[in-house]
C-alpha cells in the first residue's frame, strides 16, 4: 500500500516551464512523511497532483502516472476520491460550506452516500476522535484557526480517507493547537492506519510525530532521512527550511531610540463583545525595530487594525504627533501597513504606478527617475507595465514594501510579513525591511509568532498576551 | 412560521404578492402587512435585526406615500401650488404606494427572518429540484460574505494610506475584491471536492424535508383563501 508518483512532468501552462519534470517518488503508508523545501520548489504542486486536484483544476500533466493504492485519484469521481485521499489545506477559513460543525460533517457523509441511519454515529466518532465534541453545534465562523483545522481533520476522519495529504496545516494555527493537531495526526496514523504526507517548510511541529523527512529542491527530492536523524541544521537552512531554535542572523548592535513615533494610550478593542486588547499603553520610538510577539489569534492584527483605523477602539493612538482617530490629518504615507497578503495593499493598475504615485509629491521628474531606480533595485523594472496581481508572491511582497517605503513613512506596520515564507525569503525580506527602515529612521513594527525572528531583528520585543501588551525586559 | 417547510413558505408568501399587485387596494396591502407582522411577532425573531431592517423600509414607505400623495394618478403636471391641496384621491394614492412597500417588505422579512438557510437549500433541492452545485455553491458563498466585508474595509484603508480618495463603490475598492473573490471561489471549490462533493453525483439526504399538514394548510390559506377573499370582497 503506497502512494506512488512515476516520472511525472507537470506545468501550469501548456507550453510553460514544468514545475515537476520526470519526477518520481514513493510514499509508504506505514510512515508519516514530511515533504519540505524552499518556496517555489514544487512541493505544494506535487501534493495537489498526488491528491488528483491537478491537472483537473489547473495545469497540465504532460506525462507520468500517479497511483494511490493502485488507483489514479485524478480519474476517480469526488465521492470515491475522498475515500482514498483526504486533504487539509493551509487556509482554514476557506474550507467549509455549511454553517455549523455538525452540518459540515453531515455534508461530507451525505457526499459519500452514507446511509442516513449511520450518519449520527460517524459524526459522533469523528468529533470524539478529534476532541471537539463541545464544538458540535458551534458555527464555523465563530471558531479559531486551530479549531477549524481540527474540524477539517474530523471531516477526513468521518470520510474514512485512507490517505491524508496536508498543505502547511499549521500556517494559521497557534502553537498549542498545532501541537494538539500533530498528536491527533499521529493517533490517526497509528490507530486507523491512515497514510500521511505533509508539506511544510517549518519542522518544529513534525519533529515528535513524523517518521520520514524528504527535502525537495528544484522539483526533485534530493534527500530522504528518518525524522529522528534529520540532515544537519546548516544544510537544511541553506535549502530554505526553517529549523527550530536557530537564529536568522548573527546578533547586531541595537539602534538608538529616537523620538516617539507611535504612541498607544489605554487602547482597548472589543470584537463581538469580547475584549481582544485591554488597556494597552506603549510608546514606540523612531529609528528602532519593534517586534510584537504573540500566538496566532492573540490580537496582533487587531492592534494594527486599531492603529490603521480598521478596528474601533477606546483610548488614544498618536502617529507622528497626530491623533490617529482623525486620520484625515495624516499625510499620505505617514503610516504604512505591510499586510500578510501583499495583494491587500495594491491600489493601482500597474507595478510602475504603485511606486510612481507614491513619489508624485516630489514632482513628476523626480518621481519618474526615482521610480525607475527603485524598481531596478528591487528587480521589478521589467514587470513595470504588468498588473501587480500578475507578479509572483515573492515579487508582490517586494513591490508592497518598496511602494510603501517610497513615502517618507514615520511608522511602518508589518502584519506577520514572513507568513508562509521559507527561511531564505524570510531573511531576505526582513534584511531589506530593517535596512531600509534604518536608513530612513522609520519606526518599524512587525508582528510574528516566531520568537527567533523577533530576537534576530528587533531592538525592542513586545509581548501580546491575554489582551495586554508589555515590553520584554 | 419557523416550523413551516421553506419551499411551501416561499410559495405561500410569493403567490399572494402577485394577487396584491393585481388589486390596487391599500386596505388589502395593509391587511397582508399586518398578517406578516403578526407572523414575525409569533416567530421570536431577533428584534434588533428586525428593527434595523424595518427602519429603512418605513422610511421608504413614507417616501412612497409622499410621492403618491403629491403626484396622484389624476393630478395635473407640472406641479403647482394647487396640486398640493389635500384630497382623498391623493391620500389614497399615497397609501396605495406606501402600503405596497410595507406588504412586500414584510413578506420578504417574514421569509428571511424565520428560515434556516441550510434547511431552505435542502427543501428547495428536494421540492424544486434545485441543482445541487447551485444550492451548495450558494451556501459556500454565504460563508464568504464576512470575508468580503473585511476585505472591503482593508481595501479602503489601503487606499486611504496611499492618499487616494475613493467612493464606497469605486472600481479601486471593488477591483481587489473581485480578484480575491475569484481566488476564494477556486479554493472553496477545491475544498468541497476534496470532501466528496460533486455537482452531479448522487447524495444521501440525512434530513429529508417532508411536507406536513400544516404546510398544506398554509398553502391553502395563502394561495386559495386569500385570493378568494380578494375577489369576493
Amino acid at each position: 500500500m503506497a502512494l506512488s508518483v512515476e516520472k511525472i512532468t507537470f506545468a501550469y501552462t501548456r507550453q510553460g516551464r514544468p514545475i515537476l519534470q520526470q519526477f518520481s517518488a514513493r510514499f509508504e503508508k506505514d510512515a508519516i512523511t514530511v515533504l519540505t523545501g524552499a518556496s517555489g520548489c514544487g512541493k505544494s504542486t506535487l501534493l495537489y497532483v498526488m491528491a488528483g486536484i491537478y491537472p483537473g483544476d489547473a495545469g497540465f500533466l504532460r506525462e507520468g502516472t500517479v497511483t494511490v493504492d493502485g488507483q489514479d485519484p485524478a480519474q476517480l469521481p469526488p465521492p470515491e476520491k475522498c475515500a482514498v485521499i483526504g486533504m487539509m489545506f493551509q487556509n482554514p477559513e476557506l474550507q467549509f460550506c455549511m454553517d455549523t460543525v455538525e452540518n459540515e460533517l453531515i455534508f461530507c457523509l451525505e457526499n459519500r452516500c452514507v446511509p442516513p441511519e449511520e450518519i449520527p454515529a460517524r459524526v459522533d466518532d469523528a468529533l470524539k476522535f478529534c476532541g471537539i465534541s463541545p464544538l458540535r453545534h458551534r458555527t464555523l465562523l465563530s471558531l479559531s484557526g486551530g479549531e477549524r483545522q481540527k474540524v477539517m481533520l474530523a471531516c477526513t476522519v468521518a470520510l474514512q480517507s485512507k490517505w491524508l495529504l496536508l498543505d502547511e496545516p499549521f500556517a494559521n494555527v497557534d502553537e498549542q493547537s498545532a501541537a494538539q493537531i500533530a498528536q491527533k495526526l499521529r493517533r490517526l496514523h497509528e490507530e486507523r492506519q491512515v497514510g500521511i504526507v505533509a508539506v511544510d517548510h517549518r519542522l518544529d511541529h513534525w519533529l515528535q510525530v513524523a517518521d520520514t523527512l524528504c527535502v525537495m529542491e528544484n522539483g526533485a527530492i534530493t534527500e530522504t532521512a528518518p525524522m529522528d536523524h534529520p540532515p544537519a541544521s546548516d544544510w537544511l537552512e541553506e535549502r530554505g527550511i526553517i529549523v527550530p531554535h536557530r537564529p536568522y542572523r548573527a546578533p547586531v548592535s541595537h539602534r538608538e531610540a529616537g523620538d516617539t513615533a507611535l504612541s498607544l494610550q489605554h487602547v482597548t478593542v472589543r470584537l463581538g463583545g469580547k475584549p481582544v486588547l485591554l488597556d494597552c499603553s506603549a510608546d514606540f520610538a523612531a529609528g528602532q525595530v519593534h517586534a510584537i510577539l504573540g500566538e496566532s489569534g492573540c490580537g496582533k492584527s487587531t492592534l494594527f487594525g486599531a492603529v490603521t483605523g480598521l478596528c474601533k477602539y477606546a483610548g488614544t493612538v498618536t502617529v507622528a504627533g497626530v491623533n490617529a482617530k482623525k486620520h484625515r490629518h495624516l499625510a499620505p504615507g505617514t503610516l504604512g501597513l505591510v499586510t500578510q497578503n501583499p495583494q491587500d495593499q495594491f491600489v493601482f493598475d500597474t507595478v510602475y504606478e504603485e511606486v510612481y504615485k507614491s513619489l508624485l509629491s516630489k514632482g513628476e521628474k523626480v518621481a519618474s527617475a526615482e521610480t525607475e531606480r527603485v524598481l531596478r533595485e528591487s528587480n521589478l523594472w521589467r514587470y513595470r507595465d504588468l498588473s501587480p496581481y500578475m507578479l509572483s508572491q515573492g515579487q508582490q511582497r517586494r513591490l508592497g514594501v518598496t511602494a510603501l517605503l517610497s513615502y517618507d513613512c514615520s511608522v511602518l506596520l508589518c502584519d506577520e510579513p514572513t507568513y508562509a515564507q521559507d527561511r531564505r525569503n524570510t531573511v531576505a525580506l526582513m534584511d531589506g525591511l530593517t535596512r531600509q527602515a534604518g536608513e530612513k529612521g522609520v519606526c518599524l513594527l512587525f508582528s510574528t509568532h516566531d520568537s527567533e525572528l523577533a530576537e534576530s531583528y528587533a531592538d525592542v520585543i513586545w509581548h501580546l498576551e491575554g489582551g495586554k501588551l508589555y515590553a520584554q525586559s | 412560521m419557523r416550523s413551516l417547510d421553506p419551499a411551501c413558505k416561499f410559495v405561500g408568501l410569493l403567490v399572494p404578492t402577485f394577487f396584491l399587485a393585481a388589486f390596487s387596494n391599500p386596505f388589502w396591502n395593509l391587511v397582508f402587512f399586518a398578517l406578516c407582522f403578526l407572523g414575525l411577532c409569533f416567530s421570536k425573531v431577533n428584534l434588533k435585526v428586525f428593527v434595523g431592517i424595518m427602519a429603512p423600509v418605513l422610511l421608504m414607505a413614507f417616501a412612497m406615500f409622499m410621492t403618491g400623495y403629491h403626484f396622484p394618478a389624476q393630478g395635473n403636471l407640472p406641479v403647482n401650488a394647487q396640486s398640493l391641496h389635500i384630497s382623498s384621491s391623493a391620500v389614497y394614492n399615497g397609501l396605495l404606494m406606501s402600503s405596497r412597500v410595507l406588504a412586500y417588505a414584510a413578506a420578504g422579512l417574514l421569509f428571511a427572518l424565520t428560515t434556516d438557510r441550510i434547511i431552505m437549500v435542502r427543501s428547495f433541492q428536494q421540492h424544486f429540484h434545485l441543482p445541487q452545485a447551485f444550492a451548495y455553491g450558494l451556501l459556500a458563498a454565504w460563508g464568504v460574505f464576512p470575508h468580503m466585508a473585511q476585505e472591503y474595509r482593508r481595501a479602503r484603508v489601503a487606499l486611504r494610506m496611499r492618499g487616494q480618495k475613493a467612493w464606497p463603490v469605486s472600481p479601486a475598492v471593488l477591483k481587489p475584491l473581485l480578484v480575491k473573490s475569484v481566488r476564494w471561489s477556486e479554493e472553496l471549490a477545491i475544498a468541497m471536492e476534496s470532501k466528496g462533493f460533486s455537482g452531479k453525483a448522487k447524495r444521501t439526504q440525512f434530513q429529508p424535508c417532508h411536507i406536513k399538514p400544516v404546510d398544506i394548510l398554509f398553502l391553502l390559506l395563502s394561495c386559495v383563501v386569500w385570493p378568494t377573499l380578494l375577489f369576493l370582497l
